[in-house]
C-alpha cells in the first residue's frame, strides 16, 4: 500500500496532464477553467507528496514492474514537493498573463504538466537511461512551450536554437551512457558506484570519458560556460512565464538528478573534474556578469543573471567532493532561487500582461509612483537576487560561500563574491529606475487591475522571501517557525541517499 | 519590557516605519509620528543610560538563536562604547528632524526611521553576522534617499556609493565567513559571536593579516579613510541634507566604532604591529583632506573634506594604543557627530533659503540671521577645537595620545590641527560675516522649532567642553578593558 502512496504524486500529475489535454479539445472551456483544473490536480499531487515529508526512507516500489529503475526516497520526495510548488506558483503568478494573451490555449497547461511529470520522474530516476527519457519528456515539453507565443517572430529562432542544441547535447548524453555501459555493463547508479570503487584509475578511462559527456548535458541544461550561448535568445523568445519556469523549476529538476548521481556514484572522480570545474566556474561567473551588465532589456538581464546564479551553484557543486554539507547548500540555494526567480520573472510578466510595453529598463521608470506595492515587491526580489541581508537570497549565499570556504575553495569564493558585488550594479539599476525617475506620461493613464490572483501570489512569494531571510530573528515579536526547519528537511533528504 | 529594552530600541523605528508605509498617506502625520517615535526611543535610551553600570562590562544582553545551523544568534548587548554612541544617535536624530521639518515627503521620513533601526542594530550587535545584517540594512534607506531626493547626477551617485560600500561589505563578508569556518575547524561547532571568534588560535599570520585588511577596508570605506574616500565628494554634493547628515555624523562613526569593537579583539597582534602605519595614514589624511578643504568654494564640499579630515584624526587616535588616544578618539566621535551634523543641517537651511552654497556668492548672513550665525559659530568652534568646546577636549586627548605613541607624530598632529582651524575660520569670515548685498537678503533667521532642535547640541558642546568627566567616566572602563585585557598593554602608560 505504501508503494502506491509513493508513486501517487507522479501519477496524479500525469493524469492531470491527460485530463487537461482532453479538455482542451473543447472550445467552450475558458482559460480560467483550464487553470482551475490544473491547479486542482497539482494541489492534489502536492498533498500526497507532502504526506510522507519529514521521515527518512528509500524504497524502490513495484520492483517487478519497474525493475528498480525508479527510486522513491526522501530526497526525491523533497524535490517532488519543490517542483510541484514551483509549477503551482508559476501558474498562479501567470494567471493574469495566461488570460491576457490569446495565444495561450488549454494545451499549454497540459504541456506544462507533462514537463512537470518528466521532471518529477527525473528526480526519481535511479538509472542513466531512465534519466535520459525523463529528461527528454521534460525537455520536449519545454521546447513546445518556448515556441508558444505565435505573435512573436523571434520565437522561431528561440525554439529552433533550443531544440537543435538540446537534441544535439542529448546525443552526447547517450554516447556517454553507451561508453559507460560498454565499460561497466550497467547503467544503474548503485552498480556503477560498485564498479568505480572496485577498479583502479587506469581501468576507468572509458567511464571518465562517458561521464564527461554526460556532464556536458548537465552544463548545457543549467547554462554553464561554455554551453550558455542559447540562454539569452531562448529566454528572450519564450513567453516570460515559460522563462520563469525554465530558470527556476527546470533548473531544480536538472540538479535533482545530477546531484544524486554525483553524491551516490562519483565522489571518487572528484579529482578528475576539479580543475575543469574550477575553470568553468570562473568563466561562467565572468561571462554571466558581463552579459547581465550589458543588457538593456530587463528580461534578458534576468536571464543573464541566472547564468551567474548557475556559477554560484557550481561553486557549491565543486565543494561537494570535500564536504557533504555543500550538497545541502546547493539544495537550499535552489529553493531560494526558485522563489526569487519565479517572483521576479512573474512580476515582470504580470506587468507586461497589463501594459504590453514594459520591456527595457527605461520602461520601468517611475513604477514606484504608479504602483508602489509592485515596485516594493520587485525591490524585495532584486535584494534577494543580489543577496542583501534580510532576504532568503542572503542566507542561501551565506550557506554556499561558507561551505565553499570550508571546503578550501577560498579564491573561487572570493571571485564569486566579487561577481556578487558587480551584480549589485545591475539589480540596483532597476530599483533606481523604478524609484528615482518620474513616470512616463503615456503609461500613467493606463489602469492597473491589482486585485488578481497573480498579485496575491507575488505578494505571497515576497513574504516567503523575507521570512526566509529574517525568520526567527523576530521570534520575540511573533511566534513563527525558523528557517532551521528547511535546513533540517534538506539534511534528511540528502541522508536518505545513503540508506 | 526589562531585558527586551534593547530590542525595543532597535526595532521600534522600523516597526513604525512599516506601519506608516502601509497606512497613512498625509505627510504631516507621517512626520509627526516618526518624530514621536524617535522621542520615545530617546526616552528608552535615557532609561538605559541611567541603569547602566560602567564597571560591569556587557549589559542588557539578549541572546536568542536565529539560525541554529550556523550558531548565528540574535545577540545584542551594550557596554561603555556602544552606550555612548547610542546616546549620541538617540539625541541627534530627533533634533535633526526638527531642522528638516518642512517640505519633505513621506518616503523621506520612513527612510530616516529605517536608518535608525539599521544603525542602532549594528551598534548593539555582538554576533558578527547580525552586525553585517544591520550594516547592510542601514545602507539601503540612504540609497533610496539619495536617489529620490538628491540633486545633480543623483543616479550615478547612488549607484557609485552603493557599489563602493557594497564592495567593502562583501570583503568583510568573506572575512567573516572565513573566521567562522576557522572556528568550526578548531572547535567543531559553528559560532559567529565575536567573543567566540576571538578564541581562534589556528590561523596563520598571513591569514590573519588578510582578514584584518578585509575588515579594515570595509570600515575604511565607511569612515572614509585615505585612499578609500573617493565616493564622498559626489555623495556629499548631490545627496539631500538628511542623507548627508546620516552619512557623515552617524554612519561614519559606526565605522570607527566597528574598528574598536571588532578589529581590536579579533586581531590584537596585527593591530599593535601595524598601528604606527595607521597613525601615519590617519595623520596624512588629516593634512591631505585639510588642504583639499582649503581649496573648496562650495561650503558643503568643504565640510565633506573637513569631516573626512577629522575622521582621519579620529582613526589616528584609535590606533595610538593608549588610553588618551582611544578615549580622545571616542570623545571626538561624539563631538564631531554633533558639530558636523549641525553644520550640514545649517548649510542645508542656508541653501534652502538663499539658493547658494558657494562661499564667493554668500556673505552678510550675520546681519540677516544673528541666531543662525551664533549657533553656526559655536558648531564651527567645536569643529575646529577651540577651548571651551568638546572638540578641544577631544583633540587635546588625541594629541596627548599620539605624542605618547610617538613624540614626532604628536608634534605633527598638534600643528596640523591649525590647518583645520585656519580654513574654517577663513570660510566663516567670508561666507557669513563679511558685509555684502545679494542672496543673503533672502535669508531668514532660525525658527523656534529649529532653535529647539539645536539647543541640546549647543548645550552638549559646551557641557562636554567644560566638564567632560561624567561623559568620559561612562566609557573609560571599557577603553581600559580593551587596552589591558585584550591588547595586553598597560593602561595610560
Amino acid at each position: 500500500m505504501m508503494e502506491v502512496m509513493n508513486i501517487l504524486p507522479v501519477l496524479i500529475v500525469l493524469t492531470g496532464a491527460l485530463v487537461s489535454m482532453f479538455l482542451s479539445m473543447y472550445d467552450k472551456f475558458s482559460m480560467k477553467y483550464h487553470i482551475g483544473v490544473s491547479v486542482l490536480f497539482l494541489v492534489l499531487a502536492l498533498a500526497f507528496a507532502v504526506y510522507p515529508a519529514g521521515e527518512i526512507y528509500a524504497i524502490q516500489p513495484f520492483s517487478d514492474y519497474f525493475n528498480d529503475l525508479l527510486i522513491f526516497d526522501t530526497y526525491s520526495n523533497f524535490f517532488t514537493i519543490a517542483l510541484i510548488v514551483g509549477a503551482l506558483l508559476v501558474i498562479l503568478i501567470g494567471e493574469h498573463y495566461l488570460q491576457a494573451h490569446s495565444f495561450f490555449k488549454g494545451e499549454f497547461l497540459s504541456i506544462l504538466m507533462f514537463s512537470l511529470f518528466g521532471m518529477i520522474l527525473l528526480a526519481n530516476a535511479n538509472e542513466l537511461i531512465t534519466a535520459y527519457i525523463a529528461l527528454e519528456i521534460a525537455s520536449f515539453a519545454v521546447y513546445v512551450m518556448v515556441g508558444f507565443n505565435t505573435q512573436n517572430p523571434i520565437r522561431v529562432e528561440a525554439v529552433f536554437k533550443y531544440l537543435v542544441l538540446g537534441s544535439f547535447i542529448g546525443a552526447f548524453y547517450l554516447l556517454g551512457v553507451v561508453l559507460i555501459f560498454g565499460a561497466t555493463g550497467t547503467t544503474q547508479l548503485t552498480e556503477l558506484t560498485q564498479y568505480i570503487l572496485s577498479h583502479s584509475n587506469g581501468e576507468l578511462t572509458l567511464v571518465y570519458i562517458g561521464l564527461t559527456l554526460i556532464i556536458f548535458t548537465f552544463f548545457f541544461k543549467i547554462a554553464a560556460f561554455p554551453f550558455q550561448s542559447w540562454v539569452l535568445d531562448v529566454y528572450r523568445g519564450a513567453p516570460i512565464l515559460v522563462t520563469a519556469y525554465m530558470a527556476s523549476v527546470f533548473k531544480i529538476a536538472i540538479f535533482s538528478f545530477f546531484l544524486r548521481a554525483f553524491l551516490q556514484s562519483f565522489p571518487t572522480l572528484q579529482d578528475f573534474w576539479d580543475p575543469i570545474l574550477t575553470v568553468l566556474i570562473v568563466f561562467t561567473l565572468t561571462l554571466g556578469t558581463w552579459l547581465a551588465i550589458t543588457q538593456k532589456i530587463v528580461k534578458r538581464m534576468l536571464a543573464a543573471s541566472s547564468i551567474v546564479h548557475t556559477g554560484y551553484l557550481l561553486l557549491a557543486f565543486i565543494a561537494v567532493g570535500e564536504n557533504i554539507e555543500s550538497a545541502y547548500s546547493i539544495i537550499f540555494y535552489l529553493i531560494a532561487y526558485l522563489l526569487t526567480a519565479i517572483g521576479s520573472f512573474g512580476l515582470v510578466s504580470h506587468i507586461i500582461a497589463q501594459t504590453k510595453v514594459r520591456v527595457t529598463y527605461d520602461d520601468f521608470k517611475g513604477l514606484a509612483q504608479e504602483r508602489p506595492f509592485l515596485a516594493a515587491m520587485m525591490t524585495i526580489f532584486m535584494f534577494s537576487l543580489a543577496g542583501i541581508p534580510s532576504t532568503i537570497g542572503f542566507i542561501a549565499k551565506l550557506y554556499v560561500f561558507t561551505e565553499a570556504i570550508n571546503a578550501g575553495y577560498i579564491y573561487l569564493a572570493i571571485y564569486a563574491i566579487l561577481a556578487t558585488c558587480v551584480s549589485v550594479y545591475y539589480y540596483f539599476k532597476l530599483i533606481a529606475m523604478m524609484y528615482f525617475y518620474p513616470s512616463n506620461k503615456e503609461l500613467e493613464e493606463e489602469t492597473f487591475d491589482d486585485s488578481r490572483i497573480s498579485t496575491y501570489a507575488i505578494a505571497l512569494i515576497a513574504i516567503l522571501i523575507i521570512w526566509g531571510g529574517v525568520g526567527s530573528a523576530l521570534l520575540f515579536f511573533m511566534p513563527i517557525p525558523s528557517i532551521d526547519g528547511i535546513f533540517e528537511l534538506v539534511q534528511i533528504s540528502v541522508k536518505s541517499l545513503f540508506l | 519590557m526589562g531585558t527586551d529594552l534593547l530590542s525595543f530600541i532597535i526595532f521600534l523605528p522600523a516597526f513604525v516605519a512599516f506601519i506608516l508605509m502601509v497606512t497613512t498617506t498625509k505627510v504631516e502625520d507621517v512626520r509627526n509620528i516618526a518624530f514621536i517615535t524617535t522621542i520615545i526611543t530617546l526616552v528608552l535610551v535615557l532609561k538605559l543610560y541611567l541603569n547602566y553600570d560602567p564597571e560591569s562590562g556587557m549589559q542588557f544582553v539578549i541572546n536568542v538563536p536565529w539560525i541554529l545551523k550556523y550558531g548565528i544568534n540574535y545577540y545584542v548587548g551594550v557596554d561603555g562604547f556602544s552606550l555612548t554612541v547610542l546616546m549620541m544617535i538617540a539625541i541627534l536624530i530627533p533634533s535633526a528632524y526638527l531642522l528638516l521639518w518642512d517640505g519633505r515627503t513621506k518616503g523621506y521620513w520612513i527612510n530616516m526611521l529605517l536608518v535608525q533601526t539599521g544603525v542602532t542594530g549594528a551598534l548593539l550587535s555582538l554576533d558578527i553576522i547580525l552586525f553585517y545584517f544591520f550594516w547592510e540594512m542601514m545602507l539601503l534607506p540612504v540609497f533610496l534617499m539619495i536617489g529620490n531626493f538628491g540633486t545633480g547626477d543623483k543616479i550615478f551617485t547612488t549607484i557609485k556609493v552603493t557599489v563602493y560600500t557594497m564592495f567593502g561589505s562583501l570583503l568583510m563578508f568573506v572575512a567573516i565567513i572565513y573566521l567562522g569556518v576557522a572556528y568550526f575547524n578548531e572547535f567543531g561547532l559553528w559560532s559567529f559571536q565575536y567573543s567566540d571568534l576571538t578564541q581562534i588560535t589556528n590561523l596563520t599570520y598571513a591569514e590573519e593579516f588578510w582578514l584584518f585588511l578585509a575588515f579594515l577596508t570595509a570600515f575604511a570605506i565607511k569612515i572614509p579613510l585615505f585612499p578609500f574616500h573617493t565616493w564622498i565628494m559626489d555623495t556629499y554634493k548631490n545627496a539631500p541634507t538628511g542623507a548627508v547628515f546620516l552619512l557623515s555624523s552617524i554612519m561614519a562613526k559606526l565605522g570607527i566604532y566597528a574598528v574598536v569593537r571588532f578589529m581590536i579583539p579579533l586581531f590584537p597582534e596585527i593591530y599593535i604591529q601595524f598601528s604606527s602605519w595607521f597613525v601615519f595614514i590617519g595623520l596624512f589624511g588629516l593634512i591631505y583632506f585639510g588642504i583639499a578643504a582649503l581649496m573648496q568654494d562650495d561650503i558643503k564640499r568643504m565640510f565633506a573634506y573637513s569631516s573626512a579630515s577629522h575622521l582621519s584624526f579620529i582613526a589616528a587616535g584609535i590606533f595610538s594604543l593608549n588610553d588618551y588616544g582611544v578615549s580622545g578618539a571616542l570623545y571626538l566621535v561624539i563631538a564631531h557627530a554633533i558639530a558636523t551634523g549641525a553644520l550640514f543641517l545649517l548649510i542645508g537651511i542656508l541653501y534652502h533659503q538663499t539658493g547658494y552654497k558657494t562661499i564667493k556668492d554668500l556673505g552678510g548672513i550675520a546681519k540677516q540671521a544673528p541666531i543662525f550665525t551664533f549657533i553656526f559659530a559655536i558648531m564651527l568652534f567645536a569643529n575646529v577645537g577651540l577651548p571651551g568646546t568638546n572638540g578641544f577636549v577631544a583633540e587635546l586627548l588625541i594629541i596627548f595620545g599620539i605624542y605618547q605613541f610617538n613624540p614626532i607624530m604628536g608634534y605633527v598632529a598638534a600643528v596640523t590641527v591649525l590647518v583645520a582651524a585656519s580654513f574654517m575660520l577663513w570660510m566663516f569670515q567670508r561666507a557669513i560675516l563679511q558685509k555684502r548685498e545679494g542672496p543673503a537678503l533672502k535669508m531668514r533667521d532660525l525658527k523656534i522649532k529649529e532653535i529647539l532642535g539645536l539647543a541640546p547640541w549647543v548645550i552638549l558642546v559646551i557641557l562636554m567642553g567644560v566638564y567632560p568627566d561624567p561623559f568620559i567616566d561612562k566609557f573609560e572602563p571599557s577603553v581600559i578593558h580593551y587596552l589591558t585585557d585584550i591588547l595586553k598593554l598597560g593602561a595610560a602608560k
